[in-house]
């Protein structure tokens, strides 16, 4: 069963999608990861018991204080976006993506390396990528992997690559590796969901979760509103939605009042920098669900 | 229409995802110098040609059409193998690691009347397309001065491969970055005269992490740009311009541009006028990394079916890199003033 909210994550790490000055200050105001705890923990206090979270580097700190936490550990469902994709872009332009694949893979703990050379070693292994895109995947999880893992998200700069070069065969390494090893719900980001359902028809994947934005502005929607309510129609999914605010353009009442209007939207997320409207925005939700 | 893709690194593969994407291209082929890439593409999708040699697969392969996304040395010598063949190109930016190497290239290709367009692709981006419009409204009047920053925390170490190195990139952050800058600079201010250069390696040891530089447009505005892929609390590349002008302001960067008027004109009232990018906004086909990206690959798709007009062509990339050139001969003579 999918949360119905969860708390968003972007603001703790810098991401703003209106102003990136005011993502660097936000992400000054949670330079302390106690002050993240607190949000997480009022919310989880206010019933709001998931919470998306990215693989960025600070985000491992915030991973370690759940697992202090005996409440969080056991209860606060986590949904991992998978990988932190800035890192791996700043990385490739720092030293090219072989070096990343090398280095990541170096990484990796004993037990798989040991694996890796009984089938044949690093030499092997970059020719059998589909091994390596497994290894990439663990590789990123592993630092989550004691949470409570409910779902884990595909970043959506990969899914659409995916998309965007017709390799349906990528989604289903992806979704059989994450439901097999990790028991979660394998699930997608993407910033272009009509197109995306039309490739998943090409899959054995089925229902899938996706999270994506939708917002009454039509903001960040691809290729269009019109053409996301569509699809909403027409194809089987769960929606988990995000930039539901249009970047804060929209009040959160006229928002939802849109947001769920529409089928398929199962759940929503919703960042939080500080806990002044959270109890508000939290009750026109629920009013709705 | 047949594309084919030479270097599938990451610039590589975002442009073959988004044109792939659009109707009627087909993406027929890929090159890589790096077996690891290819075995990648071929591992995940088997139907696709791939090479090792570029020149045998325009040979055997025929496209209509080519994307170039290789290291900055590369891209001469494989336009010049496009143009022999009359294959419209789309090259990643900079053009090339210095302006000279490129002028047998640019006489070439126009004399052929080649389709061709280079990866500036700010300039598909919605906030800097609004302060365009504005500036060419008149409503500002005369530009007296530009302030302008790029930055990136992105290298605090030395850094490996080609774009660190003088020969392979033709310089650091100055070519490899801040070229982006330098080209919006130019596309809404016009031509630049002259230039005035500082850098410093800090992290690399051939080529400049920081870089100051003081502009002399040809219309008689000035301007300054700051530049570094080394400055901290930076999590993406961002662009700060700042224009001051006879009757007003204009501010603009990735997220917004505001406009501040004297007096009320052409519609807009006196004092602020804001555009965020949620008021911009208007969806794209297929978004791989960001609309601009989507925009910039539709236009050159476009240019090479229909004959459209692309926003910069390898003409403007070649304006672009003889303003490098100058920025880099004045660093090298402590700042001295460089005629472009």
């Amino acid at each position: 069963m999918i949360d119905r909210i969860l708390l968003g994550h972007n603001q703790f790490f810098g991401v703003n999608h209106l102003d990136a000055k005011v993502g660097d200050q936000k992400a000054a105001q949670f330079g302390q990861v106690q002050k993240i705890m607190d949000i997480i923990n009022f919310c989880y206090d206010q019933d709001v018991k998931a919470m998306m979270m990215s693989t960025h580097e600070r985000a491992l700190l915030v991973a370690e204080e759940i697992q202090k936490s005996d409440r969080l550990r056991e209860n606060l469902g986590i949904y991992l976006l998978v990988p932190y994709i800035a890192k791996y872009i700043k990385q490739a332009n720092e030293k090219g993506i072989v070096n990343i694949v090398r280095d990541s893979l170096k990484e990796t703990s004993f037990a798989g390396k040991l694996g890796m050379f009984m089938r044949g070693g690093m030499g092997l292994l970059t020719k059998d990528v589909k091994t390596m895109i497994k290894l990439l995947v663990d590789f990123e999880v592993a630092p989550f992997s004691k949470l409570n893992l409910k779902a884990i998200f595909l970043h959506d700069a990969l899914t659409d690559l995916a998309l965007g070069w017709d390799m349906p065969d990528v989604l289903e390494l992806f979704a059989d590796h994450v439901e097999k090893k990790y028991n979660a719900i394998p699930a997608f980001c993407t910033k272009n969901l009509p197109r995306l359902m039309r490739l998943f028809e090409k899959t054995h994947i089925k229902n899938p979760l996706i999270m994506a934005s939708i917002n009454k502005l039509g903001y960040q929607v691809n290729p269009s509103r019109e053409e996301f309510e569509d699809a909403l129609k027409k194809y089987e999914l769960q929606l988990l939605a995000m930039s539901t605010l249009a970047a804060g353009y929209l009040k959160p009442k006229e928002a939802y009042e849109y947001l769920f209007s529409l089928p398929r939207v199962d759940s929503v997320v919703v960042g939080l920098s500080s806990t002044n409207h959270a109890v508000e925005t939290f009750s026109e939700i629920r009013k709705h669900i | 229409m047949k594309l084919a893709i030479i270097g599938i690194g990451k610039m590589g593969m975002l442009h073959a995802g988004i044109m792939n994407a659009l109707d009627d291209v087909e993406l027929c082929a890929v090159s890589d110098s790096t077996n690891f890439l290819l075995n990648g593409v071929k591992s995940l999708k088997p139907e696709l040609n791939t090479y090792d040699n570029y020149v045998k697969m325009l040979d055997k392969e025929q496209p209509d059409a080519v994307v170039i996304a290789t290291p900055v040395f590369l891209h001469v010598p494989m336009a010049e193998e496009c143009t022999k063949r009359n294959i419209p190109f789309f090259l990643e930016k900079p053009l090339s690691p210095a302006s000279d190497q490129a002028v047998e290239l640019i006489e070439m290709v126009e004399s052929k009347d080649l389709v061709t367009m280079v990866g500036y692709m700010m300039r598909y981006v919605d906030t800097y397309m609004k302060a365009k419009a504005i500036l060419e409204s008149g409503v500002l009047g005369k530009v007296i001065t530009v302030h302008s920053t790029i930055y990136v925390a992105q290298l605090f170490r030395k850094g490996k491969g080609w774009r660190y190195s003088k020969e392979q990139a033709g310089g650091g952050v100055v070519i490899g970055q801040a070229t982006h800058l330098i080209d919006l600079l130019q596309w809404m201010l016009g031509p630049v005269e002259r230039v005035t250069g500082h850098t410093i390696n800090w992290y690399s040891e051939e080529v400049e992490d920081f870089a100051h530089v003081h502009f002399e447009f040809k219309n008689g505005a000035m301007g300054w740009m700051d530049s570094s892929w080394s400055i901290r609390h930076h999590r993406l590349m961002q662009i700060n311009i700042e224009i001051h002008a006879e009757k007003g302001n204009l501010f603009v960067c990735d997220d917004y541009a505001k406009l501040y008027l004297d007096e009320p004109a052409d519609g807009f009232n006196a004092g602020w006028t804001n555009w965020y990018n949620p008021d911009l906004f208007h969806g794209v086909e297929i978004d791989v990394g960001g609309p601009q990206y989507s925009r910039q690959g539709i236009a050159f798709i476009d240019a090479v079916k229909n004959g459209k007009p692309v926003a910069s062509d390898l003409r403007n990339a070649f304006e672009v890199q003889k303003i490098v050139d100058a920025i880099y001969k004045s660093a090298e003579n402590h700042g001295q003033p460089t005629d472009v």
